[in-house]
C-alpha cells in the first residue's frame, strides 16, 4: 500500500468500531420506518439488503476488475471493503439522529420514507467513493475505473429497487 | 517612578474573555479548537452565550406583538438553535470521516458551537434594529423579511467561520473530504433546523392576534407544508376552498 493510502487510512480500532455502526445502522433505519408503518419488516429487511447485496455483487467486482488486468491484491479488495463499510456505518451514525427527528415531527408517511432513503442514499454514496478511492492506489487504468462505476452503479440500483419496493409494500 | 506605577486590574470572568476572543481574534479561537485546549469550558460558555442571546433575541421579537408572547419566544428560540445543532453537529464529523477527513467529535462539537456562538452575537446585535421596526411600526411582512435578512447573514458568518476552520486543519493535516463533510453539515443543518423551528413556530406575531399558542398543533412537517404549496401553485388543491373566519 502506497504511504499516501496508508496515510488516508483510519486507525484499526476506530475501522472497528465503523464496522459496528456499519452493522447496527441499517437496524437502525429499519426500525424508524418499522415505526411509522407500525411492522416489523424494516427492522430485518434494510441490514438483510445492505449485506446481502454488497455479499453478492462484490465478488464481480475483484472478478471484473482482475479481468482488466487492473486488480489489487485479494487481502487489498478485502480491507478496502472494510474501511468503506466503516464510512458506511460512521456516516449513518451521523445522520441516524436527524432522520429519527425528522420522521418523529412529521404526521405523514412520505417524510419518514424519504429522510430515512436519503440517509441511506447518502451513507452509500459516500461508501463507494470510498471504495474507489481505496482501490484505486497507486493508480487505475480507465478500463478498472468504467468497471468500478459499472459496478456500484448495479448495486446500488438493486439496493435501492430492494429498499423501494420495501417501501411501496408499506406505503 | 512613573514606570512602576500599577495598572488597576480588573477581574474578567473567563467566559466573557472567550467571548471577546470569539469576536476579535477567531483564528486564535480556532487554533485553541484545533489543539484541544480546553474544550468542555469552551463548550460551556458558547452553550451558555447561545442561550442567552437566542432568549434576548426571542424577547425581541416577541415584542413585536408583546405580552406573553415575549417570553414563549425568548423560551423557544434557544431552544431551536441548541436543539439543531445537537442533532446536526454530529454529521460534520461522520460525513468527514466517511469521506477521509480527520475529525475528532469532541473539536467539530467545539467548532461548531463556537461558529453558532458568534452568528448568535451577531443576531443580538442587531436586536436595537428588530426595536427599531417595532418603534416605527413596520407592517409584519416588513418584519419578517427583515428578521430573514438578518438570520441571512448570522448564519452565513457562521457558515464562513466553519469552512475557514475546516479547511485551514485539512491542508495542514493533508487529510480531505473537508467540503463533503461541510455540505453534509449544511444540509442537515437547514433540513432539521428547518423542521424544529416551524415545529416550534410562531415567534413574530401580528400584534392584534387575540391569542397565541406557545406552539402550534402539530400539522405535518416543513417538508410536508412546501409540498403543499408547490401542489396549490400548480392548482391543485386539497380542500375545495380556504377556511373562513368564524363570525362574531
Amino acid at each position: 500500500m502506497s504511504s499516501e493510502a496508508q496515510a488516508l487510512a483510519p486507525p484499526v480500532e476506530s475501522r472497528a468500531i465503523g464496522m459496528a455502526f456499519a452493522a447496527l445502522g441499517p437496524i437502525a433505519i429499519g426500525a424508524i420506518v418499522a415505526a411509522r408503518a407500525e411492522a416489523i419488516t424494516p427492522l430485518l429487511s434494510a441490514p438483510a439488503m445492505l449485506f446481502g447485496v454488497t455479499a453478492a455483487t462484490a465478488p464481480a467486482l475483484y472478478i471484473a476488475l482482475a479481468a482488466t488486468g487492473d486488480a489489487p491484491p485479494i487481502s487489498k479488495v478485502v480491507r478496502a471493503f472494510g474501511i468503506a463499510f466503516a464510512a458506511f456505518g460512521v456516516a449513518l451514525a451521523g445522520l441516524i439522529l436527524p432522520a429519527a427527528f425528522l420522521a418523529a415531527s412529521s404526521i405523514s408517511p412520505t417524510t419518514t420514507y424519504v429522510v430515512t432513503t436519503a440517509a441511506l442514499g447518502v451513507a452509500g454514496m459516500l461508501a463507494l467513493l470510498r471504495l474507489s478511492r481505496e482501490l484505486a492506489y497507486p493508480e487505475r487504468g480507465l478500463g478498472a475505473s468504467l468497471v468500478f462505476f459499472v459496478w456500484a452503479a448495479s448495486t446500488a440500483g438493486i439496493a435501492g429497487r430492494l429498499w423501494i419496493d420495501l417501501l411501496q409494500e408499506l406505503y | 517612578m512613573i514606570g512602576a506605577l500599577e495598572t488597576p486590574s480588573v477581574n474578567v470572568p473567563r467566559s466573557l474573555g472567550t467571548i471577546d476572543l470569539l469576536l476579535r481574534d477567531r483564528e486564535v479561537m480556532l487554533a485553541r479548537i484545533r489543539a484541544g485546549t480546553n474544550l468542555a469550558s469552551l463548550l460551556k460558555t458558547m452553550v451558555t452565550t447561545i442561550a442567552l442571546t437566542m432568549a434576548i433575541v426571542g424577547a425581541a421579537l416577541g415584542s413585536y406583538r408583546g405580552g406573553v408572547q415575549i417570553g414563549y419566544a425568548a423560551v423557544k428560540l434557544p431552544l431551536v438553535l441548541l436543539g439543531t445543532a445537537a442533532l446536526a453537529a454530529p454529521a460534520l464529523t461522520a460525513v468527514g470521516r466517511a469521506a477521509g477527513r480527520r475529525s475528532r467529535l469532541v473539536q467539530d462539537l467545539a467548532l461548531v458551537m463556537s461558529a453558532l456562538a458568534f452568528g448568535a452575537l451577531l443576531l443580538v446585535a442587531g436586536t436595537p434594529l428588530i426595536l427599531l421596526g417595532r418603534a416605527i411600526d413596520l407592517s409584519y411582512h416588513q418584519m419578517i423579511l427583515m428578521t430573514v435578512s438578518m438570520f441571512g447573514i448570522a448564519g452565513l458568518s457562521a457558515l464562513v467561520m466553519i469552512i475557514n476552520a475546516v479547511a485551514v486543519e485539512s491542508m495542514r493535516d493533508g487529510s480531505r473530504g473537508w467540503r463533503t463533510a461541510v455540505l453534509g453539515l449544511c444540509i442537515v443543518f437547514v433540513t432539521v433546523g428547518g423542521q424544529l423551528s416551524w415545529a416550534l413556530r410562531p415567534y413574530l406575531v401580528r400584534p392584534r392576534t387575540p391569542d397565541v399558542p406557545f406552539v402550534r398543533a402539530k400539522e405535518g412537517s416543513l417538508f410536508d407544508a412546501i409540498t403543499g404549496a408547490v401542489q396549490s401553485a400548480r392548482g391543485i388543491y386539497e380542500r375545495e376552498e380556504a377556511p373562513v373566519p368564524e363570525s362574531r
